[in-house]
């Protein structure tokens, strides 16, 4: 997907729900998963993908691990038990939003 | 393959002059890079070290590492200024509110008791901004010779010790007091001034003592590599 900006707003929800259905993963990961899962179709850049995660940090939905893998340390992320309840709220929200957008772009199927 | 330890080393280095200065993000930014050059060499294992970097890096856009850094640091400014309300918060509650309400009181009475100008009350409001100031140059200049001890930048660390974006926040009492005039200068208005002192001094208190002498643990939780390294 060439437009970035379409899915910049569902980052977050992306990244929770990945941590939902892996546990823990780490940034690396993350953006792996995504590229795996559509096919390469949507990469997320590593410039928003950070921020991203500092930021669901800082709000107490992710928590850290750190591990020493091959010679360096790695961070992983997994949600909290805020976080956790935050995904299934943020998930309703967007299937709220895909609905939405369908029923904009494609009237008939609504 | 994997990456030498020397690589990491120079990974390290890389993200360093590429204007990260902070370890706890360095680090995060190094196992990046060193995961996406191992698998570039996956796909391409005659590709060079420093070849597979410059590709990785290029798609950090043409700002680098910057727009990385700047969003961690608004990240953690907010974690720190949760941290200072959540103390605060504490004066405001059960049993340590009763010394905050007798302190408020007790300035009230003084000011009344000394009703005879407005100089006591800017007196006192600049004495508390000099002195956050001479503070926090104080916990600045701790922090410095500490660093040069062990060499690493930990953003949350600089965050408590100096660099914090609650500081702007002095300017409202300098505001305050440089504005107040005589015709205010009734019950009413002793009780603000006297409640917005104690909250100056308690904010300073918490922001220079509290918060500093509870570094280590904030530090321990927000990095769990922190006890690793130290």
């Amino acid at each position: 997907m060439k437009n970035s900006q379409l899915y910049k707003g569902s980052l977050t929800t992306i990244v929770m729900k990945l941590l939902e259905e892996n546990g823990r993963m780490y940034g690396y990961e993350i953006t792996q998963k995504v590229k795996e899962i559509t096919k390469g179709e949507l990469k997320i850049t590593e410039g928003a993908l950070y921020p991203a995660l500092h930021k669901l940090e800082a709000e107490g939905v992710l928590e850290v691990e750190i591990e020493n893998v091959d010679n360096r340390l790695r961070k992983y992320y997994k949600l909290t038990e805020k976080g956790t309840a935050e995904t299934v709220n943020r998930l309703a929200e967007l299937e709220e939003f895909i609905k939405n957008m369908q029923s904009i772009v494609n009237p008939k199927l609504a | 393959m994997k990456l030498s330890a020397e690589q990491i080393e120079r990974l390290y280095q890389f993200t360093r002059q590429h204007y990260v200065e902070y370890y706890d993000l360095q680090t995060e930014l190094v196992d990046h890079l060193a995961n996406a050059i191992e698998e570039q060499w996956q796909q391409n294992p005659k590709l060079s070290f420093e070849n597979a970097l410059q590709i990785e890096f290029k798609k950090f856009g043409v700002f680098g590492f910057m727009d990385v850094v700047e969003q961690r640091q608004s990240a953690l400014n907010k974690k720190y200024n949760k941290l200072v309300l959540n103390e605060l918060k504490t004066f405001f509650s059960v049993p340590k509110i009763i010394g905050t309400i007798s302190a408020v009181g007790i300035v009230f009475y003084l000011l009344r008791y000394l009703q005879e100008s407005l100089f006591i009350v800017q007196t006192l409001f600049f004495f508390l901004i000099i002195s956050y100031f001479i503070g926090i140059s104080i916990l600045m200049r701790r922090n410095k010779i500490r660093r040069k001890q062990n060499g690493k930048k930990w953003l949350l660390k600089e965050i408590i010790y100096g660099y914090s974006s609650i500081a702007g926040l002095i300017n409202i009492p300098i505001q305050f007091a440089i504005h107040i005039d005589d015709a205010k200068y009734n019950d009413g208005f002793l009780i603000l001034v006297s409640f917005l002192l104690i909250i100056l001094a308690l904010t300073e208190y918490v922001m220079l003592i509290l918060i500093p002498s509870k570094a280590e643990d904030f530090l321990k939780e927000t990095y769990p590599e922190y006890k690793m390294i130290q």
